[in-house]
């Protein structure tokens, strides 16, 4: 048995703790009584991944065994999760990749000859050659790409198919192929609460005009958290449309958990807690830090894009998605949830170097909000973290960077949109339209590697529950043009940050800091 | 005894839209009720005579009048006293009225040092061209013919109000001086001058294109054809003992008036440094810039640390209204024996030294100085009066440095700190060439030992009854320096810097809907994406070899390297011609795959957001987007979606593979220029209102020939353009993060 997550309560014996702040961490003394919230120990993870996928396979729950769904003449479509899961990315041998070979050879030894594989990869930027091959192994790729494994294309029209609308009137499309298969395999890596499900098929190769019901301001206002899929506006919608489309399709899902073995050695220290640190993991800190610091920013971000998870398998569902999805999400919890007791005045993250959408890649001012405001602030069940009015502080350079294959839309936003207004709301009714229709975006996302010109819009309403929520938010050490253009305060100390929130929260707040990655969702009580 | 003299008289005056002439005209008009004026006036700018005086009788000088009588009256003032004639005393005069009882002749250059002709050409041609319009007449005026107290030349001691005593002979000194031009321009179209002017032109247009080179050859020419014939103004006068064309030309126009008079009696009226009106019509009055007013705001601006002079020198400034008055006096005083001479200057009796001038404005600058926008008021200089040596050397440092300085940035890799420091060298050029022009200007004027005595104009204003003597009077004993400077002149002077106009706002572009299909052209290198041919190009190497052969293509371009940035310099076609052939051998079809695969990638990187989003703002407006390129075809592939129109190089094609050789000339310099007209005449575009960015100064042409060009990014000759034209200038950058040297992925 791990030892479950744990609140420190900060006392005169608590060392400085560890935070994260993009490409570089610090080691930063919190104020007497600061309560820290740690996830659980990592996770044992499966002895014999092989063979728990077989037994998920043939064992599914809610459906026939996989072989028994596989016929010759059928058309077999695999769909997987595309670049921004995990994080940081999978060591080889990747899961999903695992899974898929299980599937190939079922479907081969059923005689399927027509078999399609699709990232998922929604209105998200389309994976490299190499980027794919590292998720579906070397085989799988000589096997199938380019022709049989492809990106997914929302915008593609001749190749979507428009399958209803729920009974709230969403419309429903996704990818033509997969609705047009016999059978639809989704296999996908469960990092947080917020994925899989019917999240996965209606939105992973789902299509502007689908994602608009439910990706827009007024839904994510209402999902508290979307983190917590029973109170998540959001992921009703997804549901109504995954069940829409189990009517009209069949879909065997398969989904997978992993641990909290997030940092590879050197990096390791970061898995653990602070005052358990070895001298020699005390040593590699400071190495690791100098070393760092002193680097110049290529080579930083050269070096944290390497990075690569030891992540251990904790857990292989397959079967009817709501079936599966219930059994994932528990083994989410059982790795990530920590209770926590009452609301703090002040919440605290360090935001780490990657969010789902920075994978090899820049992550940009709109990231790191949406990392913090929207990821790490919805890292709740049942209350947020900080009160109502409370105060936010993050621990992020800010950047004004983008990478401007990927998110040639983002610079846009930040340049014109975010200039005028920073309201999601206001922003979503003047200009996500004229965005999303933009043929040069349209053009550069089915051509080029770059998120859909929507995208940026998203990252926004991302973080509008939490923008609602606040009262103040502060990036200590965060570029103050970037800071100021997305409306929130820089600080240059976290002392200072501290000092400026007692505007808001007065002068002795109660303070919560979230320590993570390795991820935590706290259950605030 | 002057309103009895004038009474009923007729009067013409020229030169009264000058300096001079309207104090006297404003004087005729408001004090002289029954003297009628006949205004000889030449139309200027398409502005006939008349119009002219009817704008000349609304600007400040008349103000007082204008209360005194309303505008009906000046109306009525037009109508009933004022006749004006259209006629250029340079030229053709128009027949004079055969009743005139007095003639003004106030028409003078302005200029210190115009070229050699056209000095002649006002001051002489101009006064004896009007003396014979007079005798021709058949009228019998007074002739008072203003001079200058300078007309003495360069001389010490004391100078009388007499005759000057040379014996040039005028007649031959302006025929020379009128054959100076064609001399000139003779000499400037020998075939040396005109290498040495085509090879400056090249040296700094060269890449421009062979029609700039001309352009500018010929401008430079035009310069130094005016630049000449000052000189030879400016040496044919000291050769001759005055200081400067103007104060020559006038010397002889002084002895044409003597020669030409006949027997009309001639007044010679000789003021000093002519300088705003103590009295009348108000005090400080002063039109235009004079002479000293430039140095005085430079000066009060800090602009002019050390300046020329002998401090114990006597600065002969006197009153606009003393003069104005003298001539009255004058005009009421017809000589006795025919011709008669009157010095209007203030050296003999009241003297004030050019060290005291220096002292009263330096106080009356650090009482009230002149503010500076948005940083507070300008430091008032401090003058050691280290005398003309040194001040000549201060000078000659300044401006080798500058010259470094110049060359230096000239030569840097285009940023925004570079153009910075060349708004800095143009500045310091700009002041540096202004002391420089005022100081040798001004050397013989600020070094004066000469004494101008005026004892007949004393004795005229003396000879004025009491109450005449009040109003006309022009005893420049009266004269109280420190008063006339800090409270009257400086303040005059300086109530336009006052208040200092807002900043200019920088010149923006503006993309607006029109009517006509209207044309935006961008430039791709270097303007829309900050990459080159030559990265393009190891790039598709880098992309389509295995990683060790890498280092070999690059080492193989860097020894290509020298040659190609020369031909670079010399003409970009060149370079790009000497480039392409490298494409010799490829597969067209692969060069596409890889571009498609690998390179769209590597110049998306580096394309400017900036840039796209203009590019789609010109789209939304419905302007035609054009891409004009030297790159190849291919590269321009990935914006294509941007354009309506990409126009890029093509290489020749042989079986499926490119030969290394363009199809067509490359699309450079004035091509691209040529092209766009072209294109736009097909299309029925509006260039007027079409748009064009570019970053090189080669690309001038190009941007010339639309109505609203861009500077982007530009190099060093490119951005002086620019600021002179008042072009909008961007800074496109891709987004910072961007890695420096990028290399493709491999599977």
């Amino acid at each position: 048995m791990t030892r479950p997550g744990f609140v420190l309560e900060v006392d005169e014996r608590t060392p400085p703790l560890l935070v994260h702040e993009g490409e570089g961490f610090r080691l930063q003394r919190f104020p007497m009584g600061t309560r820290v919230v740690y996830p659980p120990d990592s996770l044992p993870g499966v002895r014999d991944v092989d063979a728990a996928i077989e037994r998920a396979l043939l064992e599914p729950h809610g459906s026939e065994p996989l072989p028994d769904l596989l016929r010759p003449g059928m058309r077999l479509t695999i769909a997987f999760d595309d670049i921004s899961l995990p994080l940081p990315p999978m060591r080889s041998p990747d899961v999903r990749g695992r899974v898929m070979e299980h599937v190939l050879e079922h479907a081969a030894r059923k005689g399927v000859d027509d078999v399609r594989l699709i990232v998922a990869n929604s209105l998200h930027r389309r994976m490299t050659p190499s980027e794919i091959k590292k998720v579906v192994g070397e085989r799988i790729y000589r096997s199938f790409h380019p022709d049989a494994l492809t990106n997914h294309d929302a915008e593609d029209r001749a190749n979507l198919t428009h399958i209803g609308r729920t009974p709230e009137g969403e419309d429903v499309e996704i990818n033509r192929r997969a609705a047009e298969s016999d059978l639809l395999v989704y296999v996908n890596i469960n990092l947080v609460a917020m994925d899989g499900g019917h999240k996965s098929v209606p939105v992973g190769l789902g299509s502007y005009a689908s994602l608009r019901h439910h990706h827009n301001v007024h839904t994510m206002l209402n999902s508290t958290s979307y983190m917590d899929p029973g109170h998540s506006a959001l992921h009703h919608s997804c549901e109504r449309m995954g069940r829409l489309l189990a009517e009209h399709l069949s879909v065997f899902t398969v989904e997978t958990t992993l641990n909290n073995d997030t940092f590879p050695s050197p990096f390791d220290f970061m898995n653990k807690r602070e005052w358990e640190w070895s001298a020699r993991d005390q040593a590699t800190y400071l190495a690791a830090k100098k070393a760092n610091d002193a680097a110049p920013g290529r080579m930083r971000r050269e070096v944290f894009r390497r990075i690569e998870s030891p992540y251990r398998v904790t857990g292989i569902n397959a079967g009817e998605t709501e079936a599966v999805h219930k059994e994932t999400l528990s083994a989410v919890h059982r790795q990530q949830l920590v209770e926590v007791d009452g609301q703090a005045d002040v919440m605290v993250v360090g935001l780490p170097y990657i969010s789902p959408y920075n994978v090899n890649s820049i992550m940009n001012p709109i990231l790191a909000q949406c990392l913090g405001l929207g990821y790490f602030f919805n890292m709740y069940v049942g209350r947020p973290l900080v009160r109502q009015g409370g105060a936010m502080i993050l621990f992020h350079p800010v950047p004004w960077e983008f990478h401007q294959v990927h998110h040639p839309s983002y610079v846009d936003f930040f340049e014109e949109v975010l200039a005028e207004t920073t309201d999601p709301a206001e922003i979503e009714a003047k200009f996500e339209e004229q965005y999303a229709t933009d043929p040069w975006y349209v053009h550069l996302y089915r051509t080029s590697y770059a998120y859909h010109g929507v995208h940026p819009f998203y990252m926004w309403y991302w973080g509008a529950h939490a923008m609602s929520h606040l009262g103040d938010v502060i990036f200590v050490g965060g570029d103050r043009k970037a800071v100021h253009r997305m409306g929130f305060r820089s600080a240059s100390t976290f002392a200072d940050a501290l000092e400026m929130a007692g505007e808001t929260v007065g002068t002795s707040p109660r303070i919560t800091y979230l320590h993570a990655p390795p991820l935590a969702l706290a259950e605030v009580r | 005894m002057i309103e009895e003299a004038l009474a009923e008289k007729r009067a013409l005056v020229t030169g009264a839209t000058g300096f001079l002439g309207q104090a006297l005209l404003e004087r005729l008009l408001g004090d002289f009720p029954e003297t009628r004026v006949v205004l000889l006036v030449r139309g200027r700018f398409g502005q006939p005579a008349r119009a002219r005086v009817e704008e000349l009788l609304g600007r400040p000088c008349f103000n007082p009048l204008r209360e005194r009588v309303g505008p009906d009256g000046i109306a009525a003032m037009l109508e009933e006293r004022i006749e004006v004639l259209e006629g250029d005393v340079t030229g053709e005069l128009p027949p004079l009225p055969d009743d005139l009882d007095l003639v003004f002749h106030c028409a003078a250059t302005v200029s210190f040092d115009p070229p050699i002709d056209e000095g002649f050409r006002t001051n002489l041609v101009g006064t004896t061209g009007l003396y014979e319009a007079v005798a021709a007449s058949g009228a019998r005026p007074y002739l008072i013919h203003t001079s200058t107290a300078y007309v003495a030349g360069m001389t010490k001691g004391i100078v009388p109000e007499a005759p000057l005593s040379h014996r040039i002979d005028w007649r031959a000194e302006t025929a020379a001086a009128l054959a100076a031009r064609a001399r000139v321009e003779e000499a400037s179209r020998r075939p040396e001058m005109l290498d040495h002017f085509v090879a400056r032109a090249r040296h700094e247009h060269g890449r421009a294109g062979p029609q700039e080179v001309a352009q500018d050859s010929e401008r430079r020419r035009e310069d130094w054809v005016n630049r000449r014939l000052v000189e030879y103004g400016r040496a044919r006068a000291q050769t001759m003992g005055w200081p400067d064309l103007y104060t020559f030309t006038k010397a002889l126009g002084e002895r044409a008036a003597e020669e030409l008079r006949g027997d009309l009696p001639l007044a010679i009226v000789r003021p000093s440094i002519i300088e705003s009106a103590l009295r009348h019509p108000y005090p400080g009055w002063i039109e235009g810039f004079k002479m000293a007013e430039p140095i005085i705001l430079a000066f009060g601006r800090g602009a002019i640390p050390e300046f020329p002079g002998i401090p114990e020198g006597i600065l002969d400034l006197i009153p606009v209204d003393y003069v104005v008055n003298a001539l009255l006096a004058v005009a009421a005083t017809p000589p006795e024996d025919g011709v008669e001479y009157y010095h209007v200057s203030s050296g003999s009796r009241n003297p004030v030294h050019y060290h005291r001038v220096y002292e009263l404005v330096r106080d009356y600058f650090q009482k009230d100085p002149l503010p500076e926008r948005d940083r507070g008021f300008h430091r008032v200089p401090e003058w050691r009066f280290p005398g003309r040596r040194r001040v000549e050397r201060l000078l000659r440092t300044g401006e080798k440095a500058l010259d470094l300085a110049d060359r230096v940035v000239t030569r840097l890799p285009r940023s925004d700190r570079v153009r910075s420091m060349v708004r800095r060298v143009d500045r310091e050029r700009g002041r540096l060439d202004f002391i420089r022009r005022y100081a040798d200007l001004y050397a013989a004027y600020v070094e004066a030992e000469v004494i101008y005595t005026d004892d007949r104009s004393l004795a005229l204003h003396r000879s004025l009854p009491d109450e005449e003597r009040e109003r006309f009077g022009f005893d420049v004993a009266d004269i109280d320096w420190r008063h006339y400077l800090q409270d009257v002149h400086c303040p005059a002077v300086t109530v336009a810097m006052r208040f200092p106009s807002p900043r200019r706002p920088d010149p923006e572009v503006r993309v607006r809907p029109r009517e006509q299909l209207t044309l935006a052209v961008f430039d791709m290198e270097g303007t829309i994406l900050s990459s080159n041919v030559i990265e393009s190009y190891l790039w598709l190497r880098f992309a389509d070899v295995p990683a060790e052969e890498w280092p070999d293509h690059v080492a193989s371009v860097a020894r290509q390297l020298p040659s190609l940035l020369g031909a670079e310099r010399r003409d970009r076609g060149e370079f790009l011609r000497a480039f392409y052939r490298r494409y010799d051998g490829a597969s067209v079809e692969g060069i596409a795959r890889l571009v498609e695969e690998h390179v769209a990638e590597m110049l998306l990187q580096r394309v400017a957001p900036a840039a796209v989003r203009r590019i789609r703002e010109h789209r939304r407006a419905g302007h035609r987007t054009v891409l004009l390129t030297g790159a190849l075809e291919p590269f321009a592939e990935p914006f294509r979606p941007l354009f309506d129109e990409v126009v890029a190089a093509k290489l020749m094609v042989r079986d499926g593979r490119y030969t290394g050789y363009l199809e067509t000339p490359p699309l450079v310099g004035e091509a691209r220029a040529a092209w766009l007209r072209g294109y736009a005449e097909g299309e029925g575009a509006d260039l007027k209102g079409s748009y064009a960015y570019a970053d090189s100064h080669t690309d001038l042409p190009l941007l010339r020939a639309v109505g609203n060009p861009v500077a982007v990014n530009p190099d060093v000759a490119l951005y002086r353009v620019a600021r002179k034209r008042r072009w909008p200038v961007e800074v496109w950058k891709h987004s910072s993060g961007t890695p420096r040297v990028m290399v493709p992925e491999r599977v």
